[in-house]
């Protein structure tokens, strides 16, 4: 028999028990709504994360006391390290071969105000070497801070867009002076829009002289080392270089480990996926479940569905019904009944993943392969759950059947 | 008139046997029965209940095998062939019609009436003419978009029999086709069957009414599993068919 007529036969059966096929497939709906929804919000995530993370900190590498701890016993023994100082990434700076361009930088909060305008708990860095070519900051007024800037420790400073927005409502800042703690800053540049990482605004700082933070915050604090490698294949090299001079430097012990730590975008992006791959294999385990409770269900749905038609079965089989007729109606039937469910899953799942991209920072990405996978899904739940009771129905003796009431 | 003389029945029964088991038991539904029914004849198969007509039925209509002896349809053996070899039969060969007409409820008349075509594997537009003018030939050209439930007892039987004749087969095999219907319906209907057989089909009527059987031009009666008598009947003529050979 045809399909078009075991589909046209199963969509009939669905709309005449509305309210039982809806309780039938919920289970179906949830599993697959899950999966569409998580795999959506990852999948965007994925994008958006490996996108801004890498493209922006391509071929860069950190340096400072801690590196990528997770560690509360590790943070703890990290702690007593000797804080990294300026004098360190001058050394770097003037050693390191492999190295296209060396900052060094220091970050602390301070309340920031022009006029009656204030903004409160920005990061302010202080500065020292080429953080133009490390950080990639571009400027939309103004002009960047020079050596001579940086080494006399004068009071002026790059203004994050955001903040320029936050003070000066759009007008230019070039010649005012804005207040950073207790002093006094001249502006002397204003940085163009980054944008926004995780909800969290990539414009909010203020750029200062390494030594002019000083008399913000103080001296005290360890600084981080940013170092742009000139190409790409020698990544690697160029971080064993800088270990290499630092270890030096600090008297470390040959077979000790480093009292520093480095840090590359590639690793966020492993420790990224690491979180990530967790909570997917939690939420494909939760959708694994609803899933087979929604074919169990779908099982049970058909089997009443085969003892209430099985006079029906018995007039087809006496029509000229092959087993294999009767077989392929009634999982076209269950498969039908649960890519119907997988259907409403997708477009429930999508609808939430959008959802919370549109009220929260988290990106989503409706791939088709993913709902080309939660209608697969679906679709082979009821092919699987179905073939018992499409059996039992193939297999009824068509003389009782008719005989059936 | 001996018909088995000339062509080859399109029915032949040699010593056909049906047991079941029941509870342990074994029960003789037929005990060697011997028949053969030539193409184009209208014969009643009566007799009280338990007699083996229901049962003698299902193998007529390839509902059932039986358990012993021979069945050769067309001149083919189909006592041994499988389920699937069956529903072939039962699709090119035999057109039911029941008692209780058998509509599937919520299909209209006109997919119902499809069905055979559907499983004899005819594409959608050929099917939908054919059904068509079968619908047309019971007088039913203006309900077939009706569902069983709108239409009449009488105009369900003649669904039925539009279904039954659709594919064109050799046998219309009826099952007390009159049982749900007043008289005057019942007429028509039989009288229907009559203009079938007319047109040169086999007609098989399973029957317990005598007044049903007096519409077949033979009538076939059983009791405890095997033939009592065979008699042709013209009008109310009654006169014997001659015994088909090894009947016991």
């Amino acid at each position: 028999m045809e399909f078009r007529e075991s589909a046209s036969i199963a969509l009939l059966a669905l709309r005449a028990n509305k309210l039982r096929s809806f309780l039938t497939l919920l289970g179906t709906i949830v599993g697959v709504t899950a999966v569409i929804a998580l795999i959506s919000l990852i999948q965007g995530a994925n994008k958006y994360v490996s996108e801004k993370l890498v493209t922006q900190g391509a071929n860069v590498f950190w340096v400072d006391k801690f590196g990528l701890i997770l560690d509360n016993d590790k943070f703890i023994e990290a702690l007593k390290r000797k804080d990294l100082e300026l004098a360190d990434a001058v050394a770097v700076a003037g050693t390191a071969k492999l190295a296209a361009a060396v900052r060094a930088k220091k970050e602390r909060n301070a309340d920031v105000r022009f006029g009656s305008e204030r903004v409160r708990r920005v990061p302010i860095q202080g500065m020292w070497g080429d953080y133009v070519a490390v950080d990639r900051i571009e400027l939309q007024e103004g002009r960047h801070l020079t050596a001579a800037d940086i080494s006399r420790r004068r009071s002026v400073c790059v203004l994050g867009y955001q903040v320029w927005q936050d003070l000066f409502k759009g007008q230019t800042a070039l010649g005012h002076e804005v207040r950073i703690g207790p002093n006094s800053f001249d502006v002397i540049g204003v940085a163009e829009e980054k944008g926004s990482f995780l909800g969290q605004s990539q414009d909010n700082y203020v750029i200062v002289p390494l030594g002019a933070s000083d008399k913000i915050y103080g001296r005290r604090g360890s600084i981080e080392i940013g170092v742009l490698v000139k190409d790409a294949p020698a990544f690697e090299m160029a971080q064993d270089e800088t270990r290499a001079i630092l270890r030096a430097r600090r008297h470390v012990a040959p077979g000790k480990d480093d009292d520093f730590g480095i840090t590359t975008a590639e690793m966020f992006m492993q420790l990224y996926r690491s979180l990530t791959g967790a909570i997917f294999i939690v939420f494909v385990g939760v959708a694994a479940i609803s899933l087979v409770v929604g074919g169990i269900v779908i099982m049970n749905i058909m089997m009443v569905s085969v003892t209430e038609r099985t006079r029906e079965i018995g007039i087809r089989k006496a029509l000229g019904a092959k087993k294999s007729d009767i077989l392929m109606q009634f999982l076209v039937e269950s498969a039908t009944l649960s890519l119907t469910g997988g259907a409403i899953g997708v477009v429930l799942g999508a609808a939430i993943a959008l959802g919370v991209a549109a009220i929260s920072p988290l990106p989503a990405e409706v791939s088709v392969i993913a709902v080309i996978l939660g209608l697969l899904m679906s679709t082979s739940i009821g092919l699987i759950f179905g073939i018992y009771p499409a059996m039992r129905a193939a297999r009824l003796d068509p003389i009782v059947a008719l005989r059936s009431e | 008139m001996n018909d088995a003389a000339g062509a080859p029945a399109l029915i032949s029964f040699r010593d056909l046997t049906k047991e079941y088991n029941v509870g342990g038991e074994i029960v003789h539904a037929l005990a060697g029965v011997s028949l053969d029914i030539p193409e184009g004849e209208y014969i009643a198969i009566m007799g009280p209940s338990g007699s083996g007509k229901s049962t003698l039925m299902n193998v007529l209509g390839c509902l059932d095998t039986p358990t012993g002896g021979s069945y050769r349809l067309k001149g083919r053996e189909i006592a041994r062939l499988s389920d699937d070899e069956l529903a072939a039969i039962r699709n090119q060969e035999i057109g039911f019609v029941f008692q209780t007409f058998n509509l599937l409820a919520r299909s209209d008349a006109l997919h119902n009436v499809e069905l055979p075509l559907i499983y004899a594997g005819m594409a959608p537009k050929d099917r939908k003419l054919r059904a068509e003018e079968a619908l047309r030939s019971v007088g039913l050209s203006d309900r077939m978009r009706h569902k069983p439930n709108e239409l009449s007892g009488g105009q369900r039987q003649r669904v039925a029999i539009a279904r039954a004749l659709v594919n064109r087969p050799s046998i219309i095999l009826a099952d007390e086709p009159t049982g749900n219907l007043d008289t005057k319906t019942g007429n028509d209907i039989l009288g229907a069957f009559e203009l079938i057989n007319e047109q040169g089909k086999t007609v098989i009527v399973v029957t317990h009414e005598e007044d049903v059987a007096a519409h077949a031009k033979r009538v076939v009666r059983l009791r405890d599993g095997v033939i009592e008598t065979d008699f042709r009947q013209a009008g109310r003529r009654v006169e014997p068919v001659p015994s088909a050979p090894g009947r016991g």
